[in-house]
């Protein structure tokens, strides 16, 4: 005799579904004004100088984008207002995130690692997991993985203060106010580069999430999201 | 949003003391313009409205202390300080001041100051002059260090008899019809002034000759060249399309702290 067992789980409680979406929004529009702003001046230095003629460490040009191409596609107007726009979005929803997963216990419980997952053998066991071709598993797990609360963490606790400090280490403003921002990244051009880093690495973290969300049940997924709710479906003999 | 409403209700967070005591000299100048320090003159609307009032009250309490950009070494100065935007204003009048050495050229500082007067380049260079070795942060992106020599701009406002109560804002006009404003938070800070020298030379030509704005917390494009008069008002209002400056007019933020 064969039963089977459907459930609805609530997966995802509104905080994390309503920051979840604004940071879509916010995250595609810093990534689209950002791109704006960088095809307006399409080369990066390290240091604290860097201008058309000075030595650079990448040239849009040597990738076949001339510097008039790449003018002619870039709206630095349009990209410094939308792009200072929604990085005050994205940091009021992070920081509303952040504060109500400490307050309600999210962090703790949901994205911290357990004691039972801070070990080498089960991260061995995760990677060797993660990396093995269609494991039909992943499409029923509500929880997440432990390299999944790993990457979250960095992201949340590394990489958004990090693009965030290297954008500040940009402004005439800002570096006078804190001008330990421009020794910290040895220069406002590193910053500019090191920020242009971090956009290649945003991207790939979207790639991968995404990925990640279409080999596991993209639709259940997806309306978990949305809804919050999460179809289970457990056969058994 | 009116800007008249908001100003009736707006706090003033800075305290007037507090602007005082750093920077005594300038204290005739700071009677005014100190709520003026957190918002723009004209404030957009929509989200990108809001966030321009965000990002320029944070800095602008982040500098409550006025504090100045770095100054680098001599070392530091780039070869080739880049000519950008406009480098030569086909001006017929500008034409033949630049024939002339600029001999003959006078500045016009007039509206809210007591004494509005003319400054020959001489004029200037005999106000106590202040040398910054800074970088110039364009907007674009790039950045280059340079030293520049020039008259603090509140020394040109006090020697013009310095500015009348109402002063709000300092609108500085050039040869190219471009033009931009201060509010007093900036014009008095001791960094902001008309350079009239690059890198211990005089201004060249490319780099807006014979006097340009040099005002070290914002970016490039409120570094206006070619200047050619100053005017203190009251309000924006009237102004061209009175939004405070051309790039604003454009559609860019009219502060460019960031």
């Amino acid at each position: 005799m064969q039963a089977r067992v459907e459930q609805w789980l609530r997966l995802h409680s509104y905080n994390v579904r309503i920051c979840h979406w604004i940071n879509v929004i916010a995250g595609g529009y810093l990534l689209l004004s950002g791109i704006h702003i960088f095809l307006d001046f399409p080369e990066l230095y390290w240091g604290h100088t860097g201008y058309q003629g000075y030595p650079a460490i990448f040239k849009l040009s040597d990738w076949g984008l001339s510097w008039d191409e790449a003018g002619a596609l870039g709206n630095r107007m349009w990209g410094r207002n939308y792009h200072f726009t929604f990085a005050w979005v994205f940091l009021v929803n992070g920081l509303i995130y952040v504060g109500w997963s400490l307050a309600s216990g999210h962090l703790r419980n949901r994205l911290w690692p357990g004691p039972e997952e801070r070990t080498r053998a089960n991260l061995q066991a995760q990677l060797r997991e993660h990396f093995r071709w269609g494991a039909p598993a992943r499409a029923a797990e509500t929880r997440y993985g432990t390299l999944q609360k790993v990457s979250y963490l960095c992201l949340l606790f590394v990489f958004v203060p990090l693009m965030l400090l290297t954008g500040l280490a940009q402004s005439p403003a800002f570096t006078a106010a804190w001008p330990w921002l421009l020794d910290m990244f040895g220069g406002r051009q590193s910053a500019r580069t090191l920020h242009s880093i971090g956009t290649v690495v945003f991207v790939l973290f979207v790639v991968v999430h995404v990925l990640e969300v279409l080999l596991s049940g993209a639709v259940n997924r997806v309306r978990a999201m949305i809804t919050g709710r999460f179809h289970v479906v457990e056969e058994e003999q | 949003m009116s800007t008249q409403a908001n100003r009736a209700q707006r706090p003033r967070p800075i305290s007037r003391r507090r602007l005082l005591v750093n920077v005594p000299a300038l204290g005739g100048l700071l009677a005014t313009g100190c709520a003026d320090a957190f918002r723009p003159p004209v404030i957009r609307g929509g989200l990108v409205g809001a966030a321009d009032v965000l990002t320029m009250s944070t800095s602008r309490w982040l500098l409550r202390d006025q504090p100045l950009a770095r100054e680098y070494e001599r070392g530091d100065i780039a070869p080739d300080f880049p000519t950008w935007g406009q480098t030569n204003p086909d001006d017929e009048d500008y034409q033949q001041h630049r024939r002339q050495g600029f001999r003959n050229w006078t500045l016009p500082v007039h509206g809210l100051v007591e004494r509005p007067r003319e400054f020959s380049l001489d004029d200037l260079k005999r106000l106590p002059a202040r040398t910054q070795i800074t970088a110039h942060v364009c907007e674009q992106g790039w950045s280059a260090i340079a030293e520049w020599t020039g008259a603090p701009l509140a020394q040109v406002l006090e020697a013009a008899g310095g500015v009348a109560p109402a002063a709000r804002y300092v609108v500085f006009h050039a040869v190219d019809r471009w033009y931009e404003s201060l509010d007093m938070f900036d014009v008095v800070h001791p960094q902001t002034i008309l350079a009239y020298g690059l890198n211990g030379g005089d201004l060249p030509v490319g780099n807006g000759a014979p006097l340009r704005l040099r005002v070290e917390r914002q970016c490039g494009y409120k570094n206006i060249k070619f200047l050619r008069s100053i005017e203190v008002v009251d309000t924006l209002a009237g102004i061209r399309r009175g939004t405070g400056g051309l790039s604003s007019d454009f559609g860019f933020h009219w502060y460019a702290g960031v």
